[in-house]
């Protein structure tokens, strides 16, 4: 029985949304307005950057503290609210429709983990207009976090950075979950395209990395904010302690940055080439290897810490060992386009123009993992270089061909080539130009994390070009950015516009909510590739057109994350002396708090005793939508 | 009559119909006998402090396994992916315990 369901539109469609596809939406509109504004900071970097110190002793646009603040948010705001989001964003558009599913495991969950990201972002980015914004590196060392050294700002680091946490948490089980639960029937692990595969191994390294990171947060927020001593050396606390938390966190995220990039790549290069993946297998293999690699590794942060010459040796060897399943798979990706019959568009140039450039970001990790060489170059230039390569080079080039690529897809629009491949080479020589150039800054002895320097040491040259190099970047970004935007009235995308090789592209363009109407019947790797070299022009139905079922839209995630963004600002201002005792009376105390998780757990209480079943799409409705 | 008895026995196994309460009993009845042990094992004054460490950390890896098998139905079919994460996940702590405190003596 059909029984109504209550349809949203406008706004609240968007706040109550289940729907994966909505929320990918939503991942990458809040993903990309925080790239714009660490984009903007990273511009403000580089001008500050352009010029030395003045004769007259005077920094010619920013003062030391507001250069550190914008330098600390440009990390911050990059790797967890712009790359974490819009890897979140892609893998809630393609994963499930790579694996035939109609849904995630758990659609409140996925909606439950947006919110908390996004609120997370929005307190982390509030700082800028309380004034007291985070200045302690986006690595947030002790004891510069604790009390002693830095202020409020780095109360909404911790807060902020832990609120957005549960968000990436709760996605990264949602989708272990979905990847094992709710393949098509014959999709077998071994069938599944490599992009849900890197998806599945990052969402486990999520699930392993996570908790440290948010352990780590709960020390600082006790010390700072509850009189903690857990890395303050004075009551007995350790303050290396945290870069070792930090780091067994740290650098599990970078590859679980990577690793859906590489996913990706091995999606578009396939399709523009039109061959199979060059060795399937091993790639798969070389992806898990790196994963349960990565968590091995921590210390080649730390090779400068003390930890002596043993544990530096070590580190320095398990961090080597990680260039060779890289390596296998650089060369899968070589001798894949080998031979092909390749066709230039936008997402391919960023495809193939990612292989050379994450190399050489690979080759600078080798060397920073020589520990005698590493004494050189840490915590200068060439560091900034390296992870600006990987980062960069590896994870922003694949993000943007993988744009290119899924757009249709997910918006049933086309993006114009033309600008696109203007974007490409304005982004991709702008990149090479900021960053090549900061190797050698690094071997000449420009410190990382300078507000400035003295003129006449030969960085004056070097630092003038890399600053150009950061606007031709910029003008790329803005030409996405004027795609995007006529892209809205540009030519309606057809179901499969790049002869594609993987379910997501057997479905019309935009895929319904229900994605398939009948769910597909899977016979080998590049399933709707195979079909369509049978001579056929859809999937194969695994079962009968039937009623789907749906899950109903839902407003209690918004309100739990919305209690938790309260309740950050209770915890960070219960203990502050503000000027007015009006204001001290009113926020100066536990109340806030109390009432932010009162909100959470009022809404868990609801979604507790409160059974909805959902609603079903009926046969005929299918039958109608032809 | 004697089929019947294993279509039961293989759902139970399935975990589609409910295996009935005696396995929890045994497993809840072991729990407590390991819990009074390790109890008495603190308290026996006469017990070598380290033996006790040793014991009574054997103990709780006892516990833990039975804790797990039978309560969090560790032991039922389909539980492949539930027991290859908890032992990643146990298998990266402990080694990121080890190299911690072996290669890293801060
Ligand atoms: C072959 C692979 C890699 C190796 C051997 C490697 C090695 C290293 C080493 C030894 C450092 C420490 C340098 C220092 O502080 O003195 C470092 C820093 C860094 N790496 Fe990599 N890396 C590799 C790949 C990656 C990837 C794929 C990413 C990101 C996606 C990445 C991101 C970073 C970041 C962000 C830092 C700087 C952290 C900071 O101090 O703020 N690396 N890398
Ligand atoms: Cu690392």
């Amino acid at each position: 029985m059909a029984h109504s369901v209550k349809k949203y539109r406008g706004l609240m469609d968007w706040i109550t949304t289940v729907d994966h596809k909505k929320i990918g939406i939503l991942y990458f509109a809040a993903g990309g307005l925080f790239f714009v504004i660490g984009g903007i900071e990273a511009l403000l970097i580089r001008l500050q950057l352009m010029f030395p110190l003045g004769a007259d002793g005077e920094s010619w646009l920013l003062s030391g503290q507001t250069y550190n603040e914008i330098m600390t948010m440009h990390g911050t705001t990059m790797i967890f609210l712009a790359a974490m989001p819009l890897i979140f964003g892609l893998m809630n558009a393609v994963v499930p429709l790579q694996i035939g599913a109609r849904d995630v495991a758990f659609p409140f969950l996925n909606s439950l983990g947006f919110w908390t990201f996004f609120f997370g972002g929005v307190l982390l980015n509030i700082s800028w207009f309380t004034g007291t914004v985070p200045d302690i590196g986006w690595t947030a060392y002790a004891p510069l976090s604790g009390t002693e050294f830095s202020g409020t700002g780095s109360d909404y680091y911790a807060i902020g950075l832990q609120i957005a946490g549960i968000g990436t948490l709760v996605g990264g089980i949602n989708f272990l979950v979905t990847i094992i639960n709710m393949r098509a029937p014959g999709m077998t692990f071994m069938r599944m395209p490599l992009f849900t595969w890197t998806s599945f191994i990052t969402s486990g390294i999520i699930l392993f990395a996570f908790p440290a990171l948010a352990v780590g947060l709960i020390y600082i927020s006790f010390d700072r904010l509850f009189d903690a001593n857990f890395f303050v050396t004075a009551t007995g606390g350790n303050s290396v302690l945290w870069e070792h938390i930090f780091w067994i966190f740290g650098h599990p995220e970078v590859y679980i940055l990577i690793l859906p990039a590489f996913g990706a790549i091995s999606e578009v290069l396939p399709t523009f080439a039109r061959k199979r993946l060059f060795g399937y297998s091993s790639m798969v293999f070389a992806t898990a290897l790196i994963g349960f690699l990565s968590f091995m590794v921590w210390a080649h942060h730390m090779f400068t810490t003390g930890m002596g010459d043993i544990a530096n040796a070590l580190f320095g060897v398990a961090t080597m060992l990680i260039a060779i399943p890289t390596g296998i798979k650089v060369f899968n990706w070589l001798f894949t386009i080998w031979g092909g019959k390749i066709r230039f568009t936008t997402a391919m140039l960023y495809a193939t123009s990612f292989i050379p450039t994450f190399v050489m970001g690979g080759v600078t990790g080798v060397m920073l993992a020589i520990p005698p060489a590493d004494f050189q170059f840490h915590d200068s230039y060439f560091v900034v270089a390296h992870f600006h390569y990987v980062i960069v080079g590896g994870i922003v080039l694949s993000l943007l061909a993988a744009v290119f690529y899924w757009w249709p897809k997910m918006f049933g629009r086309m993006l114009n080539e033309t600008l696109g491949k203007w974007s490409f080479w304005l982004f991709f020589s702008g990149f090479h130009l900021t960053f090549f150039i900061q190797h050698f800054l690094g071997l000449w002895g420009m410190p990382r994390r300078v507000f400035t320097y003295l003129p006449n040491q030969g960085w004056d040259t070097a630092n003038f070009v890399s600053t150009i190099g950061a606007f031709f970047m910029a003008a790329g970004v803005i030409v996405i950015l004027i795609n995007v935007i006529i892209s809205i009235k540009g030519p309606k995308a057809p179901a499969d516009p790049w002869d594609g090789r993987t379910l997501e592209w057997s479905i019309p363009s935009p895929s319904p909510e229900y994605n398939f109407k009948q769910l597909p019947l899977v016979r080998g790797l590049d399933a709707f590739w195979l079909e369509k070299m049978d001579g056929k022009k859809e999937m194969t139905p695994a079962e009968p057109l039937g009623p789907i079922h749906m899950p109903s839209p839902s407003i209690l995630p918004f309100f739990m994350s919305l209690g938790l963004f309260i309740a950050g600002f209770g915890f960070m201002y219960r203990g502050y002396e503000f000027d007015s005792a009006l204001i001290n009376s009113l926020f100066g105390n536990d109340i806030i708090a109390i009432l932010g998780l009162a909100i959470t757990f009022v809404c868990m209480f609801l979604r507790s005793v409160y059974d909805d079943h959902g609603y079903h799409i009926e046969v005929e409705e299918l039958q109608k939508e032809g | 009559m004697e089929a019947n008895q294993e279509q039961v026995q293989d759902r139970v196994k399935r975990g589609t119909i409910h295996e009935g309460p005696k396995n929890h009993i045994i497993a809840f009845v072991i729990s407590i006998f390991l819990t009074l042990l390790a109890f008495m094992a603190v308290a026996n004054t006469a017990l070598d402090a380290t033996f006790i460490k040793i014991f009574i950390v054997i103990l709780a890896i006892f516990q833990a396994v039975i804790q797990l098998a039978f309560w969090m139905h560790m032991k039922d079919r389909g539980h492949f992916f539930q027991i290859l994460f908890l032992a990643t996940g146990t298998f990266v702590a402990i080694t990121a315990f080890i190299m911690a405190i072996y290669w890293v003596w801060w």
